[in-house]
């Protein structure tokens, strides 16, 4: 079985969560026998090769004689976007990323009626002029490549998926990594990409959703009927290095790490800071990240008077996050809405016990997890106070939840995602 | 022959705790939830102890020969007495028609069995001060919490005086052996124990209801063959039940209360069975000269879950620690002059606050998760334990050691 896999980034170059899981979800496929062609508006030549096949869809030579090509140009619509919206990525944080890409559209090569066009890649202010783009070059690769079905990854690569399904008329699954409703919150909804989500679910013969809470906002909100849609949990890469578990302060510290924006609820980080102080001294509070609403929280800390044992990193990454981890001794994620959440996966894989809201979809996986509403500022402070002043519950946690995060393997995730595609060849 | 069919149901609500956060320790002590308390008494009366009870007290009076007994927790007799006195005198009136036999049990529906002789012995004696001020009884047989019996356990019953002592029909320790003899302590042969066939309670405990289940649905003829075609040697059929099995586990619509009442009435007229309570047992041994085999349980048995050890209430870290952190306080309880302190960490001790720190995951289908209220066991756990430490801090202010150095003013 082939797969013609639509995504908008893969490792090493990723933005957020949704790399990280095209990543693991290929490499368990080729654990499966399944063999998959990813394709990606601008690969770096860095990319792993050794068990997909890449295209990088700047290289792909477009013939401008094919009729579909035509209609899908005449159907193209440039929408000018606001920069300030923030499309879809994972933990990372959007303002870096339009400063880091440059983006744009443009021709690159011409040759008579041949052309190759550029893409960023990135999430930029031209974004949906690329989806348009890169809708059209997934008709050209529809044509030239063989597979069975076609699979993409979030609204970024709907119109390319359908692009691809019109030309081949092979299957489509879409993959719901996140919804608008995560994004942002009632009143902030963009409606264009309402549109091309719900355009995308509903030309889909199969919705895969991260979570049993997302695949409810896809039937609820966007109208696709539950038997098309299912849930497939993510999984998390095995670590290769170890965490060193160092700390250089007598506190014990607890800590969140994401992007400081409203959905992540790292008001209520603060609320149950305050909780918690009030009746132990012996804790400091790290908040590690950056986002639009960091001004608010910091004014906040400053408000409750806990700014001496509350204290903000800015962003993180990389072996900052390892060290981060290193040193925390409770790990909470209070989001608001989180279709998944892979964060506490990687906290967990360090040994840190954590505090989860019912809101994500990740509590749908975990049972050595405590969680709270993400409301509820008084279970959270007790849940964390606990963790901190009754040790068995912290080793219970610790040593289980490790051994309970081992387990969830890309592997059989994606056993269960070639299940999904046979079920969806036989009809 | 006749055989003997030995009936009996236990009663142990416990006090349930509230919601008690760690900023909430010092600050009050109102660990018990009042409200939930007073709903599950009425809500059980309605539904359990009063149509029960006045079904067994029709029954008895118009068989002659219907006989049966009950443990009443401590802490159960309180909550009725303070949210629904009625339930208390429908017992009395049980009690009066001398075929109910009341047994011994500990107070608060305790595990102090599985800590040691002193708390165990205290938890004993409070109950059978308890019985004799509510009931007028003194017990010669014991069941105690959830069955838990070891040889050591039975020893200090023993010591205490009683004669007979219910307990599970445990298959690690009975190998081959049938639950349907009489058995006795290996070091005190006196004493005699009874155990529970639980295969055949769980068939109307568990399965009465399950519409799965190959023998539903469950008729008392069903049921009396079920008896039948035990072997025909072993002289006892102990049937022990927790009490909510009629009307809470099984619904009144279930059919569970003609179920009972159709049985009873069939044995009783039939000539293959007798009603006993188990203080009968000692003189049915004489008479008809049975013979008494030594049952050996050098670790403690008890009647829950699959591996009827203990591993419900201790089984993980938490429980573990809880354990130790609750039964640590025993040296200030026995110094405090703070009664209400006392009695809270007496009704600490409840084997329920144990088993809603479980995580054995699948085991949360089990029957008295009905009553679970914590979203996860850490949850269940992080309460229990700001509890104690409220409790801990509170026995502390008002030993009798502190109390003439005091705090200095």
């Amino acid at each position: 079985m082939r797969v013609l896999m639509f995504g908008w980034e893969f490792p090493p170059h990723i933005a957020g969560g949704l790399g990280t899981a095209c990543y693991g979800l290929t490499k368990g496929l080729a654990q499966n026998g399944v063999d998959v062609t990813f394709v990606m508006p601008k690969a770096s030549g860095d990319e792993e090769k050794d068990f997909l096949k890449i295209i990088s869809a700047d290289n792909v030579v477009i013939d401008s004689r094919y009729s579909e090509f035509y209609s899908l140009n005449k159907d193209v619509s440039f929408i000018e976007v606001n920069s300030k919206l923030v499309p879809y990525i994972g933990m990372d944080d959007y303002f870096n990323v339009v400063n880091q890409m440059e983006s744009g559209v443009f021709e690159t090569w011409r040759e008579g009626i041949q052309r190759k066009y550029n893409f960023s890649g990135g999430y930029g202010p031209n974004l949906m002029q690329e989806i348009e783009r890169y809708a059209m070059v997934a008709a050209e690769i529809a044509r030239q490549e063989e597979f069975d079905i076609i699979h993409a990854h979030d609204w970024l690569t709907y119109k390319a998926g359908i692009a691809a399904k019109q030309v081949s008329g092979k299957p489509l699954v879409v993959h719901i990594h996140a919804t608008e409703f995560d994004r942002s919150s009632e009143g902030h909804r963009n409606s264009i990409v309402y549109g091309i989500e719900h355009y995308g679910m509903n030309s889909a013969d199969m919705v895969c959703a991260v979570s049993d809470l997302t695949r409810n906002i896809v039937i609820e909100k966007y109208g696709v009927p539950a038997e098309r849609v299912v849930t497939l949990h993510n999984a998390v890469e095995p670590k290769t290095t170890t965490v060193v578990r160092k700390k250089n302060v007598k506190e014990k510290i607890v800590t969140f790490l994401g992007r400081v924006t409203f959905q992540k609820g790292p008001e209520y980080f603060v609320e149950t800071a305050k909780k918690v102080l009030e009746k132990d001294d012996n804790v400091r509070f790290v908040l590690a990240g950056d986002g639009d609403i960091m001004q608010q929280v910091i004014t906040r800390v400053a408000e409750l008077g806990i700014a001496d044992k509350f204290h903000f990193t800015g962003f993180l990454r990389g072996s900052d996050i390892d060290q981060m981890f290193g040193m925390s001794d409770v790990y909470v994620m209070p989001s608001i809405s989180e279709p998944f959440g892979i964060s506490p996966l990687e906290a967990m894989r360090a040994g840190v016990p954590v505090v989860i809201s019912k809101q994500s979809g990740v509590s749908e996986v975990l049972k050595y997890a405590i969680k709270v509403d993400f409301w509820d500022i008084d279970a959270t402070a007790d849940a964390i106070y606990g963790l901190l002043h009754y040790p068995s519950l912290t080793k219970m946690l610790s040593e289980n939840g490790k051994a309970e995060v081992d387990n969830l393997k890309w592997e059989s995730v994606a056993a269960k995602l070639k299940r999904i595609y046979e079920s969806v060849l036989k009809k | 022959m006749k055989r003997n069919i030995c009936f009996h149901f236990q009663i142990s609500q416990p006090c349930r705790l509230k919601t008690y956060r760690f900023f909430d320790i010092g600050l009050h002590h109102d660990y018990f939830d009042e409200y939930q308390n007073h709903y599950l008494a009425n809500r059980l009366a309605e539904r359990c102890y009063l149509p029960a009870n006045k079904m067994f007290l029709d029954l008895i009076n118009n068989n002659d020969n219907i006989y049966l007994s009950y443990s009443i927790s401590g802490t159960s007799i309180r909550l009725f007495q303070e949210h629904c006195p009625e339930i208390i005198e429908s017992f009395k009136a049980l009690i009066a028609t001398g075929k109910v036999e009341l047994t011994g049990s500990t107070y608060t529906h305790s595990i102090a069995a599985l800590h040691d002789k002193k708390t165990f012995v205290e938890q004993v004696k409070l109950q059978e001060k308890i019985l004799k001020e509510t009931f007028g009884v003194t017990p010669t047989t014991f069941c105690n919490t959830e069955l838990i019996y070891s040889d050591e356990i039975g020893e200090w019953l023993n010591e205490l005086g009683y004669k007979t002592i219910l307990t599970e029909g445990a298959k690690h320790i009975l190998g081959w052996k049938s639950p349907g003899y009489l058995y006795c302590n290996p070091f005190q042969t006196d004493l005699k124990l009874l155990l529970r066939n639980y295969t055949l309670c769980d068939d109307i405990t568990l399965r009465f209801s399950d519409k799965g289940w190959e023998h539903y649905p469950l008729t008392s003829e069903k049921y009396i063959s079920f008896l039948k075609s035990l072997p025909a040697d072993a002289p006892f059929v102990n049937l022990y039940f927790d009490y909510e099995t009629i009307g809470e586990y099984n619904t009144k619509e279930s059919g569970i209360f003609d179920f009972f009442r159709c049985m009873f009435t069939t044995i009783s007229n039939s000539g293959d069975f007798r009603f006993i309570t188990p203080n009968q047992a000692e003189d049915i041994e004489k008479e008809c000269e049975l013979s008494v085999s030594t049952m050996h349980a050098p670790w403690p048995i008890s009647s829950a879950g699959d591996e009827k050890d203990t591993s419900e209430w201790t089984g993980n870290e938490l429980q573990q620690e809880a354990f130790e952190q609750l039964f640590k306080l025993e040296p200030l309880y026995s110094d405090s002059k703070n009664e209400t302190a006392k009695q809270n960490w007496l009704d600490m001790q409840a084997a329920d606050h144990f088993a809603f720190m479980s995580t054995k995951w699948l085991s949360k289908s089990s029957v008295r998760r009905n009553f679970d209220v914590y979203p996860s066991p850490y949850q269940a756990f992080i309460n229990y334990m700001n509890v104690l430490n409220d409790i801990k801090i509170e026995l502390e202010k008002n030993t009798k050691k502190a109390a003439p150095a005091g705090k200095s003013k």
